[in-house]
Protein backbone atom coordinates (compact mmCIF):
# COMPACT_ATOMS: atom_id res chain seq x y z
CA UNK A 1 0.00 0.00 0.00
CA UNK A 2 2.77 2.38 0.97
CA UNK A 3 4.57 1.50 -2.22
CA UNK A 4 1.52 2.42 -4.29
CA UNK A 5 1.28 5.71 -2.46
CA UNK A 6 4.88 6.61 -3.25
CA UNK A 7 4.58 6.09 -6.95
CA UNK A 8 1.36 8.03 -7.00
CA UNK A 9 3.01 11.00 -5.33
CA UNK A 10 5.86 10.77 -7.81
CA UNK A 11 3.37 10.84 -10.67
CA UNK A 12 1.55 13.84 -9.27
CA UNK A 13 4.79 15.80 -9.08
CA UNK A 14 5.64 14.74 -12.62
CA UNK A 15 2.26 16.07 -13.78
CA UNK A 16 2.82 19.33 -11.92
CA UNK A 17 6.19 19.86 -13.58
CA UNK A 18 4.65 19.04 -16.93
CA UNK A 19 2.14 21.89 -16.78
CA UNK A 20 4.64 24.43 -15.41
CA UNK A 21 6.24 26.81 -17.87
CA UNK A 22 8.38 28.43 -15.18
CA UNK A 23 10.60 26.19 -13.04
CA UNK A 24 8.34 24.55 -10.42
CA UNK A 25 9.68 25.36 -6.98
CA UNK A 26 9.69 22.87 -4.10
CA UNK A 27 7.70 25.41 -2.17
CA UNK A 28 4.96 25.23 -4.78
CA UNK A 29 5.04 21.44 -4.80
CA UNK A 30 4.63 21.44 -1.02
CA UNK A 31 1.75 23.90 -1.23
CA UNK A 32 -0.14 21.67 -3.65
CA UNK A 33 0.63 18.48 -1.72
CA UNK A 34 -0.04 19.99 1.70
CA UNK A 35 -1.61 16.81 3.11
CA UNK A 36 1.55 14.81 2.54
CA UNK A 37 4.49 14.78 4.94
CA UNK A 38 7.65 16.56 3.89
CA UNK A 39 9.86 13.48 3.82
CA UNK A 40 7.50 11.62 1.51
CA UNK A 41 7.51 14.50 -0.94
CA UNK A 42 11.32 14.68 -0.83
CA UNK A 43 11.52 10.96 -1.44
CA UNK A 44 9.09 11.18 -4.36
CA UNK A 45 11.13 14.01 -5.94
CA UNK A 46 14.32 11.95 -5.61
CA UNK A 47 12.61 8.96 -7.20
CA UNK A 48 11.25 11.09 -9.99
CA UNK A 49 14.70 12.48 -10.78
CA UNK A 50 16.07 8.95 -10.63
CA UNK A 51 13.44 7.57 -13.01
CA UNK A 52 14.30 10.16 -15.64
CA UNK A 53 18.05 9.73 -15.42
CA UNK A 54 18.15 6.25 -16.96
CA UNK A 55 18.27 5.68 -20.71
CA UNK A 56 14.59 4.91 -21.08
CA UNK A 57 13.56 8.48 -21.77
CA UNK A 58 14.39 11.35 -24.11
CA UNK A 59 13.53 14.01 -21.61
CA UNK A 60 14.80 14.69 -18.13
CA UNK A 61 13.88 16.72 -15.08
CA UNK A 62 16.41 19.47 -14.52
CA UNK A 63 16.82 21.46 -11.38
CA UNK A 64 17.49 25.02 -12.49
CA UNK A 65 16.18 28.53 -11.92
CA UNK A 66 15.16 27.57 -8.38
CA UNK A 67 12.82 24.75 -9.40
CA UNK A 68 12.17 21.70 -11.52
CA UNK A 69 11.68 21.79 -15.25
CA UNK A 70 11.43 19.30 -18.09
CA UNK A 71 14.10 19.52 -20.73
CA UNK A 72 15.25 17.25 -23.49
CA UNK A 73 18.45 15.30 -23.01
CA UNK A 74 21.43 16.96 -24.68
CA UNK A 75 22.15 14.03 -26.99
CA UNK A 76 18.91 14.57 -28.93
CA UNK A 77 19.70 18.16 -29.84
CA UNK A 78 20.26 17.51 -33.54
CA UNK A 79 16.88 15.80 -33.97
CA UNK A 80 15.03 18.66 -32.34
CA UNK A 81 16.79 21.13 -34.59
CA UNK A 82 15.62 19.10 -37.55
CA UNK A 83 12.04 19.25 -36.36
CA UNK A 84 12.07 22.96 -35.67
CA UNK A 85 14.14 23.88 -38.75
CA UNK A 86 16.68 25.63 -36.58
CA UNK A 87 20.32 25.43 -37.53
CA UNK A 88 21.74 26.92 -34.41
CA UNK A 89 20.60 28.88 -31.42
CA UNK A 90 21.73 32.45 -31.04
CA UNK A 91 24.43 32.91 -28.49
CA UNK A 92 24.92 35.96 -26.37
CA UNK A 93 27.61 38.37 -27.56
CA UNK A 94 30.84 38.44 -25.57
CA UNK A 95 29.96 41.94 -24.39
CA UNK A 96 26.62 40.64 -23.12
CA UNK A 97 28.18 37.70 -21.26
CA UNK A 98 30.82 39.96 -19.76
CA UNK A 99 28.26 42.49 -18.55
CA UNK A 100 26.15 39.64 -17.16
CA UNK A 101 29.02 38.26 -15.09
CA UNK A 102 29.83 41.75 -13.86
CA UNK A 103 26.20 42.14 -12.75
CA UNK A 104 25.89 38.62 -11.36
CA UNK A 105 28.86 39.01 -9.03
CA UNK A 106 28.40 42.64 -8.05
CA UNK A 107 24.64 43.01 -7.83
CA UNK A 108 22.79 45.19 -7.01
CA UNK A 109 24.71 47.41 -9.39
CA UNK A 110 24.26 50.57 -11.47
CA UNK A 111 25.14 51.21 -15.09
CA UNK A 112 28.09 53.41 -14.11
CA UNK A 113 29.48 50.67 -11.87
CA UNK A 114 29.13 48.04 -14.59
CA UNK A 115 30.86 50.33 -17.09
CA UNK A 116 33.67 51.00 -14.60
CA UNK A 117 34.20 47.28 -14.00
CA UNK A 118 34.42 46.58 -17.71
CA UNK A 119 36.20 49.80 -18.65
CA UNK A 120 33.63 50.19 -21.41
CA UNK A 121 30.34 52.07 -21.67
CA UNK A 122 27.71 49.36 -21.21
CA UNK A 123 24.42 51.22 -21.79
CA UNK A 124 23.74 49.52 -25.10
CA UNK A 125 24.59 46.07 -23.75
CA UNK A 126 22.30 46.60 -20.76
CA UNK A 127 19.44 47.50 -23.07
CA UNK A 128 19.88 44.21 -24.90
CA UNK A 129 20.04 42.25 -21.65
CA UNK A 130 16.86 43.95 -20.42
CA UNK A 131 15.11 43.10 -23.67
CA UNK A 132 16.18 39.50 -23.30
CA UNK A 133 14.88 39.66 -19.72
CA UNK A 134 18.18 38.33 -18.38
CA UNK A 135 18.43 41.28 -16.00
CA UNK A 136 15.84 43.41 -14.24
CA UNK A 137 15.61 46.87 -12.73
CA UNK A 138 15.07 46.66 -8.99
CA UNK A 139 15.00 50.32 -8.02
CA UNK A 140 17.08 53.47 -7.87
CA UNK A 141 20.22 54.13 -5.89
CA UNK A 142 20.00 56.85 -3.26
CA UNK A 143 22.84 58.96 -4.59
CA UNK A 144 23.12 61.97 -6.91
CA UNK A 145 21.33 61.31 -10.17
CA UNK A 146 19.35 58.43 -8.63
CA UNK A 147 20.66 55.86 -11.13
CA UNK A 148 18.73 52.65 -11.80
CA UNK A 149 19.87 49.51 -10.00
CA UNK A 150 20.08 46.21 -11.84
CA UNK A 151 19.98 42.57 -10.82
CA UNK A 152 20.08 39.31 -12.72
CA UNK A 153 16.63 37.78 -13.31
CA UNK A 154 15.26 34.28 -12.77
CA UNK A 155 15.58 33.77 -16.50
CA UNK A 156 19.32 34.39 -16.15
CA UNK A 157 19.52 31.35 -13.86
CA UNK A 158 17.56 29.06 -16.18
CA UNK A 159 19.47 30.33 -19.19
CA UNK A 160 22.76 29.14 -17.72
CA UNK A 161 21.26 26.12 -15.96
CA UNK A 162 21.95 27.51 -12.50
CA UNK A 163 19.66 26.74 -9.60
CA UNK A 164 20.49 29.85 -7.61
CA UNK A 165 23.12 32.58 -7.49
CA UNK A 166 25.08 30.29 -5.16
CA UNK A 167 25.73 28.11 -8.19
CA UNK A 168 27.71 30.84 -9.98
CA UNK A 169 31.29 29.80 -10.78
CA UNK A 170 33.34 29.98 -7.57
CA UNK A 171 36.60 31.84 -7.17
CA UNK A 172 38.46 28.50 -7.36
CA UNK A 173 36.76 27.58 -10.62
CA UNK A 174 37.56 31.02 -12.03
CA UNK A 175 41.20 30.85 -10.94
CA UNK A 176 41.44 27.41 -12.47
CA UNK A 177 40.13 28.51 -15.84
CA UNK A 178 42.39 31.59 -15.82
CA UNK A 179 45.38 29.37 -15.13
CA UNK A 180 44.37 27.02 -17.92
CA UNK A 181 44.15 29.96 -20.29
CA UNK A 182 47.60 31.13 -19.29
CA UNK A 183 49.07 27.71 -19.83
CA UNK A 184 47.35 27.47 -23.16
CA UNK A 185 48.90 30.70 -24.30
CA UNK A 186 52.38 29.57 -23.34
CA UNK B 1 44.53 49.62 -46.91
CA UNK B 2 44.62 45.98 -46.04
CA UNK B 3 46.92 46.52 -43.11
CA UNK B 4 44.73 49.14 -41.44
CA UNK B 5 41.80 46.79 -41.79
CA UNK B 6 43.59 43.95 -40.07
CA UNK B 7 44.56 46.21 -37.17
CA UNK B 8 40.98 47.31 -36.90
CA UNK B 9 39.89 43.72 -36.51
CA UNK B 10 42.61 43.24 -33.91
CA UNK B 11 41.46 46.13 -31.75
CA UNK B 12 37.86 45.09 -31.92
CA UNK B 13 38.70 41.64 -30.64
CA UNK B 14 39.21 43.28 -27.28
CA UNK B 15 36.13 44.04 -25.28
CA UNK B 16 37.76 47.19 -23.95
CA UNK B 17 40.95 48.79 -22.66
CA UNK B 18 41.14 46.48 -19.63
CA UNK B 19 40.94 43.49 -21.93
CA UNK B 20 43.75 44.84 -24.10
CA UNK B 21 45.86 45.63 -21.06
CA UNK B 22 45.38 42.14 -19.64
CA UNK B 23 46.38 40.68 -22.97
CA UNK B 24 49.60 42.70 -23.04
CA UNK B 25 50.41 41.70 -19.48
CA UNK B 26 49.83 38.03 -20.21
CA UNK B 27 51.78 38.18 -23.43
CA UNK B 28 54.81 39.56 -21.61
CA UNK B 29 54.32 37.09 -18.75
CA UNK B 30 54.37 39.95 -16.28
CA UNK B 31 53.26 39.59 -12.68
CA UNK B 32 50.04 41.56 -12.51
CA UNK B 33 50.96 42.97 -9.08
CA UNK B 34 54.23 44.45 -10.35
CA UNK B 35 53.45 45.89 -13.72
CA UNK B 36 56.40 47.66 -15.33
CA UNK B 37 54.31 50.68 -16.26
CA UNK B 38 56.82 52.06 -18.77
CA UNK B 39 56.91 48.89 -20.88
CA UNK B 40 53.21 48.29 -20.75
CA UNK B 41 52.38 51.91 -21.58
CA UNK B 42 54.68 51.75 -24.56
CA UNK B 43 53.10 48.54 -25.83
CA UNK B 44 49.63 49.86 -25.21
CA UNK B 45 50.28 53.07 -27.14
CA UNK B 46 51.82 51.08 -29.98
CA UNK B 47 48.60 49.14 -30.25
CA UNK B 48 46.54 52.29 -30.42
CA UNK B 49 48.86 53.89 -32.97
CA UNK B 50 48.40 50.98 -35.31
CA UNK B 51 44.90 52.18 -35.83
CA UNK B 52 45.03 55.08 -38.23
CA UNK B 53 41.64 56.65 -37.88
CA UNK B 54 40.16 56.83 -34.47
CA UNK B 55 36.49 56.19 -33.96
CA UNK B 56 35.93 58.54 -31.05
CA UNK B 57 32.91 56.71 -29.69
CA UNK B 58 34.66 53.40 -29.36
CA UNK B 59 38.22 54.48 -28.87
CA UNK B 60 37.59 57.14 -26.23
CA UNK B 61 37.76 54.42 -23.61
CA UNK B 62 41.05 53.14 -24.98
CA UNK B 63 42.46 56.66 -24.98
CA UNK B 64 41.27 57.25 -21.45
CA UNK B 65 43.24 54.22 -20.31
CA UNK B 66 46.31 55.49 -22.19
CA UNK B 67 46.03 58.76 -20.30
CA UNK B 68 45.70 56.88 -17.03
CA UNK B 69 48.81 54.82 -17.77
CA UNK B 70 50.83 57.91 -18.56
CA UNK B 71 49.55 59.56 -15.40
CA UNK B 72 50.63 56.59 -13.29
CA UNK B 73 54.00 56.52 -14.97
CA UNK B 74 54.55 60.23 -14.30
CA UNK B 75 53.53 59.83 -10.67
CA UNK B 76 56.04 57.06 -10.25
CA UNK B 77 58.77 59.19 -11.77
CA UNK B 78 58.19 62.20 -9.56
CA UNK B 79 60.21 62.21 -6.36
CA UNK B 80 57.99 62.50 -3.31
CA UNK B 81 58.32 63.10 0.33
CA UNK B 82 56.96 60.68 2.90
CA UNK B 83 57.30 57.72 0.63
CA UNK B 84 56.65 55.21 3.36
CA UNK B 85 52.90 55.47 3.82
CA UNK B 86 52.01 56.24 0.29
CA UNK B 87 50.09 53.76 -1.80
CA UNK B 88 51.68 52.48 -4.97
CA UNK B 89 50.06 54.57 -7.76
CA UNK B 90 49.56 51.35 -9.70
CA UNK B 91 47.42 49.83 -6.98
CA UNK B 92 43.93 51.03 -8.08
CA UNK B 93 44.63 49.85 -11.62
CA UNK B 94 45.85 46.47 -10.39
CA UNK B 95 42.60 46.09 -8.45
CA UNK B 96 40.56 46.92 -11.50
CA UNK B 97 42.54 44.48 -13.61
CA UNK B 98 42.09 41.69 -11.08
CA UNK B 99 38.35 42.37 -10.83
CA UNK B 100 38.11 42.41 -14.58
CA UNK B 101 40.13 39.23 -14.90
CA UNK B 102 37.65 37.49 -12.59
CA UNK B 103 34.76 38.71 -14.70
CA UNK B 104 36.51 37.38 -17.80
CA UNK B 105 37.05 34.01 -16.15
CA UNK B 106 33.45 33.80 -14.99
CA UNK B 107 32.32 34.77 -18.50
CA UNK B 108 34.27 31.88 -19.98
CA UNK B 109 32.58 29.45 -17.58
CA UNK B 110 29.14 30.94 -18.24
CA UNK B 111 29.77 30.63 -21.96
CA UNK B 112 30.42 26.90 -21.50
CA UNK B 113 27.24 26.58 -19.48
CA UNK B 114 25.33 28.41 -22.20
CA UNK B 115 26.59 25.86 -24.72
CA UNK B 116 25.51 22.98 -22.49
CA UNK B 117 22.09 24.49 -21.83
CA UNK B 118 21.51 25.13 -25.51
CA UNK B 119 21.54 21.39 -26.07
CA UNK B 120 18.70 20.94 -23.60
CA UNK B 121 15.47 22.15 -25.12
CA UNK B 122 12.72 23.35 -22.90
CA UNK B 123 9.16 23.96 -23.77
CA UNK B 124 9.59 27.62 -22.94
CA UNK B 125 12.34 28.05 -25.46
CA UNK B 126 10.27 26.87 -28.37
CA UNK B 127 9.93 29.58 -31.01
CA UNK B 128 6.50 31.14 -31.55
CA UNK B 129 4.32 29.32 -34.05
CA UNK B 130 4.62 30.68 -37.52
CA UNK B 131 1.24 29.38 -38.60
CA UNK B 132 -1.43 31.99 -38.13
CA UNK B 133 -4.36 29.60 -38.28
CA UNK B 134 -3.21 27.66 -35.24
CA UNK B 135 -3.76 30.66 -33.04
CA UNK B 136 -7.54 30.72 -33.52
CA UNK B 137 -7.46 34.24 -34.72
CA UNK B 138 -9.88 36.04 -36.92
CA UNK B 139 -8.50 36.84 -40.32
CA UNK B 140 -9.05 40.46 -41.18
CA UNK B 141 -10.95 41.31 -44.34
CA UNK B 142 -9.45 43.57 -46.97
CA UNK B 143 -11.97 46.24 -46.08
CA UNK B 144 -10.87 46.25 -42.47
CA UNK B 145 -7.29 46.58 -43.60
CA UNK B 146 -8.02 49.38 -46.02
CA UNK B 147 -10.10 51.18 -43.44
CA UNK B 148 -7.36 50.94 -40.82
CA UNK B 149 -4.83 52.10 -43.35
CA UNK B 150 -6.73 55.16 -44.53
CA UNK B 151 -7.72 56.32 -41.07
CA UNK B 152 -4.08 56.05 -40.11
CA UNK B 153 -2.99 58.04 -43.15
CA UNK B 154 -5.53 60.73 -42.40
CA UNK B 155 -4.17 61.03 -38.92
CA UNK B 156 -0.67 61.26 -40.32
CA UNK B 157 -1.63 63.87 -42.87
CA UNK B 158 -2.74 66.35 -40.23
CA UNK B 159 0.65 66.03 -38.56
CA UNK B 160 2.80 66.58 -41.62
CA UNK B 161 3.94 70.14 -42.02
CA UNK B 162 5.91 69.69 -45.18
CA UNK B 163 7.00 66.81 -47.30
CA UNK B 164 10.47 66.49 -48.66
CA UNK B 165 10.43 64.36 -51.73
CA UNK B 166 13.01 61.67 -51.44
CA UNK B 167 13.69 58.39 -53.14
CA UNK B 168 11.17 56.34 -55.02
CA UNK B 169 9.85 53.07 -53.74
CA UNK B 170 9.02 49.85 -55.51
CA UNK B 171 6.49 47.26 -54.44
CA UNK B 172 9.12 44.51 -54.76
CA UNK B 173 11.45 46.34 -52.44
CA UNK B 174 8.75 46.81 -49.86
CA UNK B 175 7.71 43.17 -50.06
CA UNK B 176 11.27 42.20 -49.28
CA UNK B 177 11.36 44.65 -46.40
CA UNK B 178 8.12 43.32 -44.93
CA UNK B 179 9.34 39.72 -45.18
CA UNK B 180 12.66 40.48 -43.50
CA UNK B 181 10.81 42.23 -40.73
CA UNK B 182 8.48 39.23 -40.34
CA UNK B 183 11.30 36.75 -40.27
CA UNK B 184 12.99 38.77 -37.57
CA UNK B 185 10.03 39.34 -35.30
CA UNK B 186 7.59 36.61 -36.41
CA UNK B 187 4.81 39.18 -36.60
CA UNK B 188 4.28 42.78 -37.56
CA UNK B 189 1.97 45.27 -35.97
CA UNK B 190 -0.02 46.76 -38.83
CA UNK B 191 -0.47 50.27 -37.40
CA UNK B 192 3.06 50.49 -36.03
CA UNK B 193 4.52 49.49 -39.34
CA UNK B 194 2.66 52.09 -41.35
CA UNK B 195 3.23 54.71 -38.76
CA UNK B 196 6.96 54.36 -39.39
CA UNK B 197 6.61 55.10 -43.09
CA UNK B 198 7.96 58.50 -43.91
CA UNK B 199 5.69 59.67 -46.70
CA UNK B 200 2.24 58.91 -48.03
CA UNK B 201 3.85 57.57 -51.17
CA UNK B 202 6.01 55.13 -49.25
CA UNK B 203 3.08 54.00 -47.15
CA UNK B 204 0.93 53.42 -50.22
CA UNK B 205 3.61 51.35 -51.91
CA UNK B 206 4.07 49.31 -48.72
CA UNK B 207 0.34 48.80 -48.49
CA UNK B 208 0.21 47.45 -52.04
CA UNK B 209 3.11 45.17 -51.18
CA UNK B 210 1.24 43.87 -48.15
CA UNK B 211 -1.93 43.29 -50.19
CA UNK B 212 0.11 41.36 -52.72
CA UNK B 213 1.53 39.15 -49.95
CA UNK B 214 -1.93 38.51 -48.56
CA UNK B 215 -3.25 37.66 -52.02
CA UNK B 216 -0.53 35.07 -52.55
CA UNK B 217 -1.24 33.76 -49.03
CA UNK B 218 2.34 34.27 -47.93
CA UNK B 219 1.19 36.29 -44.97
CA UNK B 220 -2.05 36.53 -43.08
CA UNK B 221 -3.48 39.57 -41.31
CA UNK B 222 -5.33 38.75 -38.11
CA UNK B 223 -7.02 40.51 -35.25
CA UNK B 224 -7.22 38.84 -31.87
CA UNK B 225 -10.38 40.65 -30.95
CA UNK B 226 -12.56 43.35 -32.38
CA UNK B 227 -10.88 46.78 -32.11
CA UNK B 228 -7.55 45.24 -31.19
CA UNK B 229 -4.30 45.67 -33.03
CA UNK B 230 -4.08 44.02 -36.42
CA UNK B 231 -1.09 41.75 -36.70
CA UNK B 232 0.53 40.30 -39.80
CA UNK B 233 2.05 36.81 -39.62
CA UNK B 234 3.87 34.57 -42.06
CA UNK B 235 1.93 31.50 -43.15
CA UNK B 236 3.34 28.07 -43.79
CA UNK B 237 2.86 28.75 -47.50
CA UNK B 238 5.69 31.20 -47.15
CA UNK B 239 8.24 28.39 -47.12
CA UNK B 240 6.75 26.82 -50.20
CA UNK B 241 6.65 30.20 -51.90
CA UNK B 242 10.24 30.84 -51.08
CA UNK B 243 11.50 27.75 -52.88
Amino acid sequence: MAKLMDSKLKNIIEALIFVSIEPLTEENIRKVLEEFPQEEIDKAIRELLQSFSDNEKGIQVTNSGGGYLFSTKPEYDSWIKRLLHIERKNKLSSAAIEALSAIAYHQPITLAEISALRGVDSSHTLKTLLQKKLIKIVGRKKCPGKPLIYRTSEKFLTYFGLNSLNDLPTQEEISKILEEENNFEK
Amino acid sequence: MESTDSYKVRLEVFEGPLDLLLYLIKKQKIDIHHIPIATVTKEYLEYLNKKKRININREAEFLFMAALLIYIKSRMLLPREKVINEEDPRQPLVHRLLDYQNIKGASAILRKKEDEEHLKWKRTSQPPLLKGEDLELEEVSLFDLAEAFFSLMKRRESQDFRIIKGKEFSVEEKIKEILTELKKNSFLDFLDYFYQQESLEEALVSFFGLLELIKTKVVVAVQEQLFQAIKVWLTKDYYAWQN
